[in-house]
């Protein structure tokens, strides 16, 4: 036990030692790939209305005419301090925007991962469990459609079929207006900021405007579950001990449910930690869509007036999101598979 | 998937009998969405329409547009000029307060342009005073503006986004944050200000002036034009300005339960010629331009009739716009001419040029402006047009360097001829296409000497005609002010004109 312990311990120090590697790496890629890009914030932000020479000077004051090496050193002694700065567009501190785009972001990415392990779970489920009948047949269709589907042409279909045609849910942004102007937020989550503030009607609009896009994002996601459990059911159902739980006499709902489906979502746990990654990538897409105003819209309106320091430290909490959320799932699959410490 | 519906429909059907606070129809404030931007709240700070138009609401300058496309005194109750064009008196309106409730005073006046120039921001305004020596207070209520040159235009510089006033507590010499309190003497105090998704505005209680239509507005922000269209046809916005597509346009239009409202715009859209670049270098290629351009069939094939051809910089409509394109090159496209004039200067037809245009900066539609713009082009093989865009952040670093006809747009400071000209045709002019000419240099030299609107004009009409014969920029449309409501939404004609200013307290909702 106490070697299990050990290693257990030094294959979780090791894994975190490569962390800082890994940000390196990134920092460095982010910083080299926004200056090589052509275009600069202040061009975006004053050209064509501003003469050229005006323009240089106030890059020049930036200091964006500094050696790029300068420039870096500059931009990693922040980071080292925990400074991620401030956008040079609108003002805004970067860990401004993290805090309050990131929650919306968190907001949608968490419904939407539900979203997506009930209908993944639910269809890779019967699926495999069904195996070459209707219902396997329709679960890999759906599957397949919305795995390939885009993501906002899926989100518009969802806006223009339940918003415009039914009329039942609104199509854009966190809550109305007039609940967006009066709720008083604790963590700029909306379901828990109006549960906190114990405003059910501000509830149940928070929650309306969280359904088409958490919705639409889950869907897109639960591709992924769906073929990976529909395939990892059939493997299961065909392993030696179901077929030992079966000469014992073990009723057949009890082997499916009981032994084969829990051994089939074990690998779930890994693909999770892996969505997590398409999960972020799909809500810039969605954001836009649906108005949500999260990091990844933010992230997109950055992008566009080049600026370098918003679009950095956004990239860089995605990424340290990516990153940790893998090492989670590392130390739980090590923790569950001893081989994987070996 | 089942159970996926079952919880759409619950959630869906919870809330059909809507609370007070569900919906924005169920109450006197009125929900505006647009897709413009903020930058910075702070004046000092920003240089874009979609801070101004925010900045509109809550600030106030000494002179303005308050009733449409005639200047007026707001916070002065009089600007002139003290001998010459060089100093700028201005008498200030007694009895205003800040939102604070600190009372306006010339110390106030003083502080804003000087913070304006002091901070120098670089997304801001600054480079408009550029001109500004000193302000000087004459007392409690009179300032004095001393300037580097005279300029007649100096009272319409005064009413731009370099003019809001802001008070002495605003810092000297950084920003007031955007979440950070803002500070005007408008109609409207911002109550609540969520960074690109609304702003949430109160009435001011002790406006010095008559209050606003309204119990109070919401201004939401949208990423795209086809979210605000669904949004304002679900009635979960009351109205929406700035920016449909006219594909949007003409489906609203078509729309039960909202109207959408045209009135004289003042956005115009230009292409710049290089004066140092092959071939555009070349005049006879300019005017050849010039003849074949097909701005008729951009308005009414592109924009559907919501825009109208401009044969001019200053749009028609602005006291001393000519249509100085039309008299010297006709007002549709003249194909014969065009070649014509190529062939004379010994260049073989179709003349190859290469046009860039950026696709999402002023609007969607710019890639079917720029192919019909290369269809009227191409026909009887006048030009061999090859087009080339790229996205704003590339193309504003790039202007005047690498391209030889390049498209722009232009929203005015203010709605004066002089604001349609000096900049483009000076010498040191931002579009950087090289043009200089001692004539034209003269011209706006004495136009901004004019001591009075009779002899401006007449030689802002000397400047136009010059610059159609020169041809360093040919104009080709002009936007009307568009937008859109609900049939229980009223005053929004009230707003539309030259300035290009959305009063939104002259608007009421029923």
């Amino acid at each position: 036990m106490a070697a299990k312990g050990t290693s257990l311990r030094q294959y979780a120090l090791t894994r975190l030692a490569l962390v800082i590697p890994m940000v390196f790496i990134l920092l460095t890629l982010v910083f080299l790939l926004m200056r090589v890009a052509p275009g600069d914030p202040i061009s975006s932000a004053l050209g064509g209305r501003v003469p050229k020479e005006e323009v240089d000077k106030i890059k020049a004051d930036l200091g964006f005419d500094r050696p790029i090496y300068v420039q870096y050193g500059d931009y990693l002694a922040d980071i080292a301090r925990g400074d991620f700065g401030s956008a040079i567009t609108d003002r805004r501190e970067v860990r401004d925007i993290i805090k309050e785009n990131g929650a919306a972001t968190l907001e949608l990415t968490f419904f939407a991962m539900i979203v997506a392990l009930v209908v993944g779970v639910t269809f890779g489920l019967l699926a495999g469990r069904f195996r070459d009948t209707w219902i396997d047949g329709g679960g890999r269709l759906f599957g397949i459609v919305i795995y390939a589907m885009p993501v906002f042409f899926l989100g518009l279909m969802a806006q223009l079929f339940f918003g415009s045609y039914l009329g039942w849910l609104p199509t854009s942004d966190r809550a109305s207006p007039i609940v967006d102007a009066t709720l008083e937020t604790h963590t700029n989550i909306y379901t828990i900021d109006t549960l906190i503030n114990r405003d059910w009607d501000a509830f149940v609009d928070v929650s309306k405007h969280l359904i088409l896009p958490a919705v639409t994002l889950g869907l897109v996601t639960a591709g992924v579950f769906i073929r990976l459990i529909r395939v990892n059911v059939i493997r299961t159902m065909k392993d030696d001990y179901i077929e030992a739980a079966r000469a014992r006499g073990i009723d057949e709902r009890s082997v499916v449910y009981h032994h084969a489906f829990r051994n089939a979502l074990v690998p779930v746990i890994t693909i999770v930690g892996l969505t997590i990654a398409l999960l972020l990538s799909g809500a810039v897409l969605t954001e836009t869509t649906f108005n949500w105003p999260g990091i990844g819209h933010t992230l997109i309106l950055y992008l566009q007036n080049r600026d370098y320091t918003a679009v950095q430290g956004i990239i860089v909490v995605f990424a340290l999101v990516v990153v940790f959320a893998s090492l989670i799932i590392d130390f739980v699959n090590a923790y569950i598979d001893p081989r994987i410490r070996y | 998937m089942a159970s996926l519906a079952a919880f759409v429909v619950v959630i869906a059907g919870a809330s059909v009998g809507q609370s007070a606070l569900g919906g924005a129809d169920q109450s006197g404030v009125l929900v505006s969405g647009t897709t413009d931007t903020v930058t910075n709240l702070d004046p000092a700070g920003n240089y874009d329409f979609g801070s101004f138009a925010a900045d509109v609401n809550i600030y106030e300058q000494l002179m303005g547009f308050p009733n449409g496309a005639k200047l007026q005194p707001v916070l002065a109750t009089k600007c002139f000029a003290v001998g010459g064009n060089k100093t700028w008196r201005c008498n200030l309106r007694r009895g205003v307060t800040f939102h604070d409730g600190s009372e306006f005073d010339s110390a106030d006046v003083k502080h804003t342009f000087d913070r304006v120039i002091k901070i120098n921001d670089p997304s801001g305004i600054s480079s408009l005073l550029g001109n500004l020596k000193s302000t000087k207070t004459n007392g409690k209520y009179a300032v004095t503006f001393n300037l580097k040159s005279p300029q007649s235009t100096w009272r319409l510089i005064l009413a731009t986004g370099a003019g809001f006033i802001v008070p002495s507590s605003y810092p000297a010499t950084k920003l007031q944050a955007n979440d950070q309190e803002q500070i005007g003497t408008g109609r409207y105090q911002l109550t609540k200000y969520t960074h690109g998704q609304q702003a949430v505005y109160e009435a001011f209680g002790d406006y010095w002036g008559a209050q606003a239509k309204n119990d109070g507005l919401i201004v939401r922000n949208y990423a795209k034009s086809s979210t605000m269209k669904i949004a304002i046809q679900r009635g979960e916005i009351d109205m929406a300005f700035q920016t449909f597509t006219p594909t949007e346009l003409a489906s609203l239009r078509k729309a039960k339960g909202l109207r959408v409202y045209s009135g004289n715009g003042a956005v115009i859209r230009y292409l710049v010629l290089s004066m140092e670049r092959e071939p555009t270098n070349n005049i006879a290629v300019r005017r050849a331009l010039a003849y074949a351009f097909p701005r008729q069939a951009v308005a009414t094939r592109v924009y559907r009739g919501d825009v109208k051809p401009l044969y001019s910089m200053p749009p028609a409509g602005l006291p001393g716009h000519i249509d100085a394109f039309a008299s010297r090159y006709g007002r549709t496209p003249n194909l014969a001419a065009a070649k014509r004039a190529l062939q004379d200067a010994g260049l073989d037809t179709p003349f190859p040029i290469e046009l860039w245009w950026t696709p999402t900066h002023y609007g969607d539609a710019s890639a079917d402006e720029y192919a019909e713009i290369k269809r009227g082009l191409e026909k009887n093989g006048v030009f061999k047009v090859t087009l080339k865009s790229t996205e704003w952040a590339q193309y504003s670093d790039a202007l005047g360097r690498q391209y030889n006809a390049f498209q722009l747009g232009w929203f005015p400071d203010y709605p004066d001829v002089e604001n349609y000209v000096v900049p483009f045709y000076r010498s040191d002019t931002f579009v950087a296409n090289g043009y200089k000419s001692t004539k034209m240099d003269n011209l706006i030299k004495a136009s901004l000497a004019a001591k009075n609107e009779d002899v401006r004009f007449a030689i802002y009409r000397q400047i136009q005609n010059l610059a159609a014969a020169d041809v360093p920029i040919i104009p080709y449309w002009q936007a009307n002010m568009i937008a859109a409501g609900r049939n229980n939404v009223r005053g929004i004609p009230s707003t539309l004109d030259a300035s290009f200013i959305m009063r939104y307290w002259k608007i009421s909702k029923s």
